[in-house]
């Protein structure tokens, strides 16, 4: 085999006489969309897939190194009554939260961005449960698991705890329940 | 390994792959590193799979195609 057919093998100087057929319709296109080019394709595809979660590993590495758990003072427990809820940042500016004390008396706090696209959940006390008005996503208010609607993942619980009547936030946990 | 081998092969790893990216995106949303690194991990380990099953597809057909 000289070099020379091996760089055309698919091209119209190689020996194959499928390649040298001349009476068919589009032969251009018969060298293009074959078998072959399809399992290149195929391996391609595959290859680029696998690749593709590359960045998240290193972006998932980075994550690990940093793990911050800061106190935070979110607000006076006396100002928030029964079914009433107020909003914060946590664990930072960027991070909308929502601190609820439910109509049965209990405190929890979530990140309110829904996660089906991020729009502010918010607390409805008549039905005791957190809701996300885009699309009707409802969330349990008591574990902050999906209920109902598009959201398939659970709201991230905000650790918090009572001291001289002020709630601090402690920490976040993403998989919970 | 003969052709046939190499085709299912290529498929299977693209299934594989479709399937940890979903699983890699899913936990990188939830904030679960260490699953992201194991999904990844075996995503481009069949990524390799592929590449090297295609080389070897590559060699077999197209030797083949000298021998006539
Ligand atoms: S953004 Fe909340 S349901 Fe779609």
């Amino acid at each position: 085999m000289t070099n020379e057919c091996k760089k055309g093998r698919n091209l119209k100087n190689s020996k194959s006489d499928m390649v040298n057929l001349t009476k068919n319709v589009d032969q251009k296109d018969d060298l293009k969309y074959n078998r072959r080019a399809f399992l290149k394709t195929a391996a391609g595809a595959s290859i680029a897939l696998g690749l593709s979660t590359v960045p998240f590993s290193v972006r998932a590495m980075m994550g690990m190194a940093e793990e911050e758990n800061e106190r935070v003072e979110i607000g006076r427990l006396d100002q928030l009554g029964e079914g009433e809820s107020m909003t914060f940042n946590y664990p930072t500016d960027n991070d909308p939260a929502i601190l609820v004390h439910t109509v049965n008396g209990d405190l929890v706090a979530y990140n309110s961005a829904c996660t089906h696209l991020m729009c502010p959940v918010f607390y409805k006390k008549e039905e005791d449960i957190l809701l996300c008005p885009c699309h009707k996503g409802y969330f349990d208010v008591n574990n902050g698991q999906p209920v109902e609607g598009p959201p398939q993942r659970e709201l991230p619980l905000i650790e918090i705890e009572v001291e001289n009547g002020i709630v601090y936030a402690t920490g976040r946990k993403y998989r919970h329940g | 390994m003969d052709k046939k081998m190499c085709w299912i092969l290529i498929f299977v790893t693209i299934a594989v792959n479709v399937v940890m990216v979903q699983w890699t995106v899913e936990s990188y949303l939830g904030q679960e590193f260490n699953q992201v690194v194991i999904y990844s991990g075996i995503s481009v380990v069949s990524a390799f799979i592929a590449f090297f099953v295609f080389l070897n597809w590559r060699k077999l057909e197209y030797a083949e195609e000298n021998q006539q």
